[in-house]
């Protein structure tokens, strides 16, 4: 085995030393902490760790991966399907500010994550001494917490803090950079792990306060034309079961956010799609007629509700949300309930009346009519001769049976996924919202599979996100891990040459890709594939993608310039809303 | 119109909170007029005083409650002009040079309030206690010397709440009183 010891580096020999390492230390932590897999890259800084990590390989299963990149999207969609912290272990410098895309993804994302990073010495520090890098400065703006360790007795408790700030209230990414010093020092008193339960500093509220659900539930119950965003708050409390609780309760039509997606049954009667600038027609432009609006866990983000000064001015606004600097941030409350979605449906539901609002409801439906005539059937039935990117999704939805977990890259393909993916399971899908990181898929969704290999994992994929992370198809590979992956390739930067077309005169700024031969790229790794480009082939070709056992890319030729329609212009108002 | 906003903030003492808390100002493009950090009653617990200028209260608490997410953060507080009690501390070294006009101890101390702290061969140093304004005025007032230095330090400021605000950190605090 490759294993090198000197004299310096032999801290990790068990029989040498009274007291744990702190590179030690961090195993066990990460052992006694429940955690099972990391995503992580070696380095000169986390050596000692690495050496560490030798003799838990049997307890940590450790992921190589091809890029820190890739560790921590890896580590996201782990951490999405699992709903506890994705780990990675990486080293200083250049490893570490390579993790700075996936933390800033999943700050914005509200995915929980723990980011071991390495650190030079400890009397290297601040000297600009190789691999050095300021990652508590760097990563301060896009962490929930972060800390240097200096003194290796520390790092169980920052590990339990880490673990607990990462995962509770909140989710977000955690960073902890770990100096080489107390990587290699011995603890100097033996090794006890004990989780945290309680902050002193953070006190994220899960039950809201009573009067706070009665105020809500009396706007609820006054409420002829009510209407509930669900956000990505109701997967991360799972409260599923308690929104569908409500919703046959209240009788209240409910549109999912891009996040918030599979938290309702798609063919649900009572789910309208989703608000947004691609989102559906009516629940976009009925945001701006209902009377009660009761988000969810949800932010309302930019991209939700466009122009805020004419957004949902008419209606007053029930604020479910476990982050109190989100209330007021963006849309004013008039009943906001801070508390954690699980908990708070679960106090609303005995309150509310019982409704059916039909005819409210049947206004959805009018909408929708109009869409599908304008829009989908267009997508869906196309005889031109190239196939569309709507058509694609639609087969998949059908022959996984809306059962996959669904993981998208950023742009054109990521809104038509979320357009035609009829999700019918909870927690399934994985995608970039907040922070649009185009790059995210190919990781997140092996990461995605490492955590729940049973179920079915499929990567869709535009060209130009592809090639962001491609090099982690040498992590699937040698995982061996099942992952499948769709490219749809229309040879463009597809949203964004929408844009120009649209909001640019048809100014086609450096958005057309020369592509690679994706198939053989997928061949060099070990990876078999096929390219389809004739619609008559479509249906068979993702049969041989879903019937593979093994990893399988299939890349799928789309009509070059497809655009994403329904359009809310960025910054205007949901009722401008375009169907062409 | 501007309106001074005197914000509180009461943490835990952690290297590089100052860093997190200021990132939260910077992102939302908000000049700090002045900080001051200190310790408090508490012992481990250290106390922000930032003042900030703006036209939007609404904003003010969006911010406040943006630095009440900080982990380390116990408890913010937004306070107006007339809900604390405040000053400022300012050090001005005057030059006295052979020759020159002496410097008038006896209006420094009785009409302005202001002390001599320091003589030194060919100067002194004056302390005055004050408002932002009292200390502006002063200045304007010595300006007959040569000023060789000037130098003013952030707000401090207490509520005019009767308890103190430590009361309304988590109940669970165990921090000894120093």
């Amino acid at each position: 085995m490759g294993q090198t010891q000197t004299q310096t580096e032999a801290a990790n020999q068990p029989d040498q030393k009274k007291f744990l390492s702190g590179a030690q230390a961090i195993m066990q932590s990460l052992v006694e902490q429940g955690v099972d897999t990391i995503f992580g890259y070696p380095g000169g800084a986390i050596m000692p760790t690495y050496d560490a990590l030798y003799d838990y390989q049997d307890r940590l299963k450790h992921i190589l991966v091809r890029h820190e990149q890739g560790a921590g999207h890896a580590a996201q969609g782990y951490a999405r399907m699992l709903n506890k912290a994705g780990v990675c272990l990486v080293t200083s410098g250049p490893g570490a500010t390579n993790l700075i895309t996936p933390i800033a993804d999943a700050m914005l994302d509200s995915t929980p994550m723990v980011c071991i990073v390495g650190q030079v010495k400890a009397n290297l520090l601040g000297t600009d001494a190789f691999q050095e890098c300021d990652l508590i400065g760097i990563s301060m703006p896009v962490t929930k917490w972060n800390y240097q360790v200096v003194d290796a007795d520390e790092i169980p408790e920052i590990m339990a803090k880490a673990f607990y700030i990462a995962e509770t209230g909140r989710p977000g990414p955690v960073l902890i950079d770990i100096t080489r010093t107390a990587q290699t020092d011995l603890m100097t008193k033996p090794f006890e792990y004990i989780p945290c339960k309680s902050i002193i500093s953070y006190k994220p509220r899960v039950e809201p306060k009573a009067e706070h659900v009665e105020a809500a539930a009396k706007i609820i119950n006054g409420a002829k034309r009510p209407y509930i965003l669900a956000g990505h708050g109701i997967i991360i409390a799972g409260a599923e079961k308690e929104l569908n609780d409500f919703v046959d309760k209240t009788g209240i039509p409910v549109a999912t956010t891009l996040l918030g997606m599979s938290s309702m049954d798609a063919d649900h009667p009572l789910y309208v799609g989703w608000p947004g600038m691609h989102g559906n027609y009516g629940a976009n432009v009925l945001t701006n007629s209902c009377d009660v609006l009761i988000a969810i866990g949800m932010r309302f983000d930019d991209r939700i509700t466009g122009d805020l000064s004419t957004y949902a001015k008419q209606a007053k606004v029930v604020h479910i949300e476990i982050d109190p600097s989100e209330v007021d941030k963006n849309v004013k409350a008039d009943a906001p309930v801070v508390g954690d979605a699980k908990a708070a449906l679960r106090a609303l539901l005995p309150l509310v009346n019982k409704a059916n609002h039909s005819e409210w409801r049947a206004e959805f439906k009018k909408y929708d009519d109009e869409e599908y005539e304008k829009i989908t059937k267009k997508d869906l039935f196309h005889e031109g001769d190239k196939i569309k990117m709507g058509e694609a999704v639609n087969l998949l939805s059908v022959k996984t049976k809306g059962e996959a977990v669904v993981v998208t890259d950023v742009g054109q393909h990521q809104m038509i996924t979320n357009r035609y993916y009829r999700f019918k399971k909870r927690n399934s899908i994985v995608t970039s919202g907040g922070a649009g990181t185009m790059g995210f898929a190919l990781p997140a969704a092996f990461g995605a599979k490492v955590a729940v290999p049973e179920r079915e994992v499929v990567a869709v994929i535009g060209d130009g996100g592809f090639q962001m992370t491609l090099q982690e198809l040498g992590t699937i590979a040698q995982s061996g891990l099942p992952v499948k992956i769709i490219i749809l390739n229309n040879n463009f930067l597809g949203m964004v040459r929408q844009w120009q077309q649209l909001f640019f005169a048809n100014r086609y700024s450096f958005v057309e890709l020369q592509n690679p031969d994706f198939i053989t790229i997928a061949k060099g790794f070990g990876i078999a594939g096929h390219t389809v480009s004739d619609r008559a082939d479509l249906s068979n070709s993702l049969d041989t993608l879903l019937n593979s056992d093994k990893p399988y890319l299939l890349e799928i030729i789309c009509e070059k310039e497809e655009n994403v329609f329904p359009m809310v212009p960025a910054g205007g108002c949901v009722t401008s809303i375009r169907l062409e | 119109m501007l309106t001074n906003y005197t914000i509180s903030v009461f943490t835990t003492n952690t290297v590089g909170l100052l860093n997190r808390i200021t990132i939260i100002f910077t992102r939302r493009r908000v000049n700090i007029e002045s900080l001051t950090v200190s310790e408090t009653e508490r012992r481990g617990v250290s106390r922000f005083t930032i003042v900030i200028k703006h036209e939007n209260r609404e904003f003010v608490e969006k911010l406040v409650r943006q630095i009440r997410k900080v982990t380390d953060v116990l408890a913010v507080f937004g306070y107006l002009d007339d809900e604390i009690v405040f000053n400022e501390i300012a050090l001005f070294k005057i030059a006295t040079p052979l020759g020159g006009v002496p410097v008038d101890v006896k209006t420094i101390n009785l009409d302005w309030n202001a002390k001599i702290v320091h003589f030194g061969l060919d100067y002194v140093v004056v302390e005055k206690n004050g408002s932002e304004a009292d200390i502006q005025e002063f200045y304007t007032f010595l300006k007959k010397w040569e000023i060789l230095e000037y130098v003013k330090s952030g707000r401090v400021a207490v509520g005019k709440t009767e308890k103190g605000l430590v009361e309304f950190l988590p109940e669970e605090g165990i921090w000894e009183i120093v």
